[in-house]
């Protein structure tokens, strides 16, 4: 190795460096780990987590969201979305709806696009399984996840609006610009 | 000028009677993402290096031809994934750019507060590795490598309280972004960006002065001024070269000349080089960083309405390219609109596919330990050389 | 009972409680090595991963055993055994207490530095055998690494046979009553200490001289083509060596068996002070990273070597002074 300085020197600043990085390690020996033990212990997710999706009922009728109207379909990227419309008198309905879980991107487009706030992602990922075909998920079971994990904050309706420029009357009607007021705080 | 030889052979007079061909195959734990490199050795030494990518192609460019403006962005991050937020800008920055879209003063500025955590997240990413490779995954570059990314998962949180997810954001839409920060994120921020302050200081103390890592890395892997400014490279790669070149000093892109930063530049051009430019950019990040946390001005998030259909947005005839400041380097975007929902054309410069044009004329004359640690600072990101 | 049967059950007790022991010390490293990485190491398998060595155990004996195709099939199959033959026969000469041990020779230290170097050629053949250009340039720079760093190694811990007068490891443990080796001579003693542990980093393939592995280049070096319980063996077998030479150097060094309290406690003060040595070689080993071939040779030869040779010479000056002169 050259030798470039007094040979003291040199070895003086290899003690320090050595002393230095062993220092470093054994203070973080004595440092609380970072580990989270899952699945004992799970960590909090944030209110906007993009876990599982699901189909959801209106809270005050308990009729089901979602009107067939197909926008998830079309702006899905990887095209996992499949609806096919009922018609009736009053409202549309969904005949069928499956969406396959084990190609979905996560992008959020379809929570985003929904007139009716029907399709919304859940704090939850935790749908392994070892055969493929349970992920295929079809309208009575998003409907199930719906009601058994906790949803996620962000539904197209909220989407929408954090993302709208602010027409005049809004400008007037809201203190501040953009904060989003039902929005619980991190 | 014809290339005449693309092939670069070192003759180093060895005494030996053979020379070894050997595969740094696609599977590898230091091949940063699939890469293939064919390594002619004479002894311990490299004597040719034939550089083989592909294998991560995705069709990224045909794929943009079939998807809107509205749903590209989300895939956009996928070519170099792990600075996302980046990827997505050029995207979005290009066609805003065609379409003469303009952003809101907050979008911009949110824009730039991502890009440059982001830039935090992917440089504790490259330091990881770059000395996990260099010390083994049991042993001493592990446990750097385990350090840096505690500290990437505490940017990564941030975005995930921003978007919900900590990888692939889709952050970025056409006209402004998608998510306003939640209450009490900028607090936040602010916190986890003077813990990254502190523990990138002690990083330095751990590896500058030490002598098995100057030994690794000085001297090592010297891209030539001459050499970077004739292959096209970018990024920490040619600002360690001593060549002062930052799009976003050269070209300033969404606000960017509003912030005080500088661009650090080292003279020598070997990989010490190249981690002295990398770890001032920490520090410069966390700098505008904190600017932008100040100075963020109120208003809407984006200058169109959200998405509520595929074919929301449409971009008139023209053609236009638009490049941003990845953490890897110059990413471009030369997008052709004619006027429908869907590009008609989409073409990508990727920082990594211009960066890796120098292994084959900087490796040979190395040994081949040589070449794990040249190739973690040149730091590939496979979804941007293949797309 | 026959001295005969006599000697042969000490001597599989012993190596029934090393190989238990060697075991148990691949959880110590994970879980200290964890620790200084801000996380746990194994927790799941039994109470705080209790049960974890046993579990990888089982494993490595259920897993398949292959053989590659062109490989040299003697040379490979041997290699193993050859590798971890002469790593567990250290454990002969190491008294454990005054009179507790397989066999306290009288050229103790001799046999046990012999006999450690000969896992060059085990190695070696696994290399060969394997027929992989991987394994086989591994097995050329662990051959040069190991055979440069033997020869400081054997300096460093002949400064304790000088200071003692003897070969024979009990005489060298009780020449440190009063003082330890470590403390010898206002330092001396702790320049000695301290050589003796870089050049068992080196000689064990540890980091930060750990190119025989080098996961990130060769992966896994030597052991590449070794799966089930061959591989194990070979783990074994360097886990061994690591605990044999860390026996060694707080014989030599650290007084042994020597330590307040009873005598009954020497023992387990003995196996504290080999944990101790263990645990420092580890430190090291997750905190830096590691150096080229080329370079860890120049340190060898330009750097170590004459040092010990140094240390050696003015120990042997100091002893024979007190000794004879004055």
């Amino acid at each position: 190795m050259a030798r470039n300085g007094s040979f003291l020197g040199e070895t003086a600043q290899l003690v320090g460096a050595v002393g230095r990085a062993m220092g470093m390690t054994l203070r973080n020996f004595f440092r609380r780990p970072v580990t989270v033990r899952y699945p004992t212990v799970k960590r909090v997710y944030p209110d906007r987590f993009r876990g599982i999706l699901a189909l959801t009922y209106d809270k005050d009728t308990g009729e089901e969201n979602c009107i067939g109207c197909r926008l998830c379909e079309f702006i899905c990227p990887p095209q996992v979305i499949k609806v096919e419309m009922l018609k009736a008198e009053k409202r549309n309905w969904a005949k069928t709806f499956t969406l396959e879980l084990y190609a979905c991107e996560f992008c959020e487009l379809c929570v985003q696009v929904c007139p009716t706030d029907a399709i919304i992602m859940l704090k939850t990922f935790d749908l392994a399984t070892a055969d493929r075909r349970e992920l295929l998920l079809d309208k009575d079971r998003l409907h199930a996840l719906g009601l058994q994990h906790e949803p996620s904050w962000a539904t197209g309706n909220r989407l929408r609006d954090m993302q709208a420029p602010p027409k005049p009357v809004r400008a007037e009607g809201k203190a501040a610009g953009k904060a989003e007021p039902a929005e619980p705080a991190e | 000028m014809p290339d005449t030889e693309a092939r670069h052979v070192v003759e180093i007079g060895y005494g030996g009677n053979e020379r070894l061909v050997m595969n740094m195959g696609p599977q590898h734990p230091s091949a940063h993402g699939v890469f293939r490199a064919i390594l002619t050795l004479e002894g311990e030494t490299v004597v040719a290096v034939d550089a083989v990518i592909g294998y991560l192609h995705r069709c990224h460019e045909k794929l943009a031809e079939t998807l809107t403006y509205v749903q590209y962005p989300s895939i956009a991050s996928k070519t170099d994934y792990v600075s996302a937020m980046t990827a997505e800008l050029a995207y979005v920055a290009s066609v805003e750019k065609v379409g003469k879209i303009d952003v809101p003063r907050r979008a911009q500025y949110l824009r730039v507060l991502m890009a440059e955590l982001q830039r935090i997240a992917s440089h504790c990413l490259w330091l990881g590795t770059w000395c996990m490779d260099m010390g083994g995954a049991l042993g001493g570059g592990a446990t750097i490598f385990l350090y840096a990314i505690r500290e990437r998962e505490l940017v990564l949180d941030l975005f995930e309280a921003l978007t919900g997810a900590r990888l692939l954001y889709g952050f970025h839409q056409i006209g402004g972004v998608r998510y306003d920060p939640p209450a009490g994120w900028a607090e936040r921020c602010r916190q986890t960006v003077d813990l990254i302050e502190r523990r990138v200081a002690e990083y330095e103390s751990m590896l500058e002065g030490n002598a098995f890592f100057l030994v690794r890395t000085q001297g090592v892997g010297v891209v030539s001024r001459e050499l970077a400014l004739d292959l096209g490279v970018c990024g920490p790669l040619i600002r360690g070269s001593g060549v002062a070149y930052d799009v976003r000093r050269a070209e300033p892109y969404s606000s960017y000349q509003d912030f005080q930063f500088t661009v650090p530049v080292e003279t020598a051009g070997d990989c010490f080089a190249r981690y002295r430019v990398r770890m001032v950019e920490f520090r410069e990040s966390i700098k505008i960083v904190r600017q932008v946390l100040d100075g963020l001005p109120e208003g809407p998030i984006s200058s169109r309405p959200g998405v509520k259909s595929v074919g929301q947005v449409r971009i008139p005839k023209g053609e236009g390219y638009t490049r941003v400041e990845g953490a890897r380097g110059e990413l471009g975007c030369y997008v052709v609109a004619d006027g429908g929902a869907k590009p008609y054309r989409l073409k990508w410069r990727g920082a990594s596919f211009c960066n890796l044009a120098v292994l084959p004329h900087i490796i040979p004359g190395h040994k081949v330990a040589d070449v794990v640690a040249i190739m973690g600072s040149v730091d590939p990101v496979f979804g941007e050389v293949d797309r | 009972m026959p001295p005969f049967v006599y000697h042969a059950l000490v001597g599989f007790i012993v190596l029934n409680a090393v190989i238990g022991m060697v075991t148990y010390v691949t959880l110590l490293e994970r879980k200290f090595a964890a620790r200084m990485q801000s996380r746990i190491g194994p927790y799941y398998v039994g109470p705080h991963g209790l049960l974890q060595p046993i579990a990888d155990a089982i494993k490595l004996m259920m897993k398949e055993d292959i053989v590659p195709n062109l490989a040299d099939r003697w040379v490979y199959n041997l290699a193993p055994l050859v590798f971890l033959i002469p790593c567990i026969l250290i454990f002969a000469t190491i008294p454990f207490a005054p009179g507790l041990g397989v066999a306290d020779l009288n050229i103790g230290v001799l046999f046990f530095l012999a006999v450690s170097s000969l896992e060059i050629v085990g190695l070696f053949m696994g290399g060969w055998g394997s027929n992989n250009k991987y394994a086989l340039l591994s097995a050329m720079r662990a051959v040069n690494q190991i055979i440069s760093y033997d020869l400081p190694f054997i300096f460093a811990a002949l400064v304790p046979v000088v200071l003692a007068g003897s070969l024979k490891m009990s005489v060298i443990v009780d020449a440190q009553h009063g003082l330890w080796f470590v403390g010898a001579w206002y330092g001396l003693g702790l320049l000695a200490f301290l050589a003796f542990l870089v050049a068992t980093l080196a000689a064990e393939n540890r980091v930060p001289f750990d190119i025989l592995e080098a996961e990130s280049e060769l992966v896994a070096g030597f052991r590449v083509e070794y799966s089930g319980m061959k591989f194990s063996l070979i783990m074994l077998g360097e886990y061994a060596h690591m605990v044999g030479t860390s026996f060694l150097g707080a014989l030599l060094f650290l007084g042994g068996w020597l330590g307040p309290g009873p005598e009954w406690l020497g023992p387990i003060w003995f196996l504290l002070k080999a944990l101790f040595v263990f645990l420092v070689v580890t430190w090291v080993r997750w905190s830096f990273v590691r150096i080229r071939v080329d370079q860890i040779l120049a340190i060898s030869w330009k750097l170590l070597l004459p040092f010990t040779l140094l240390l050696l010479m003015v120990t042997a000056y100091l002893v024979a002074r007190s000794a004879g002169g004055a």
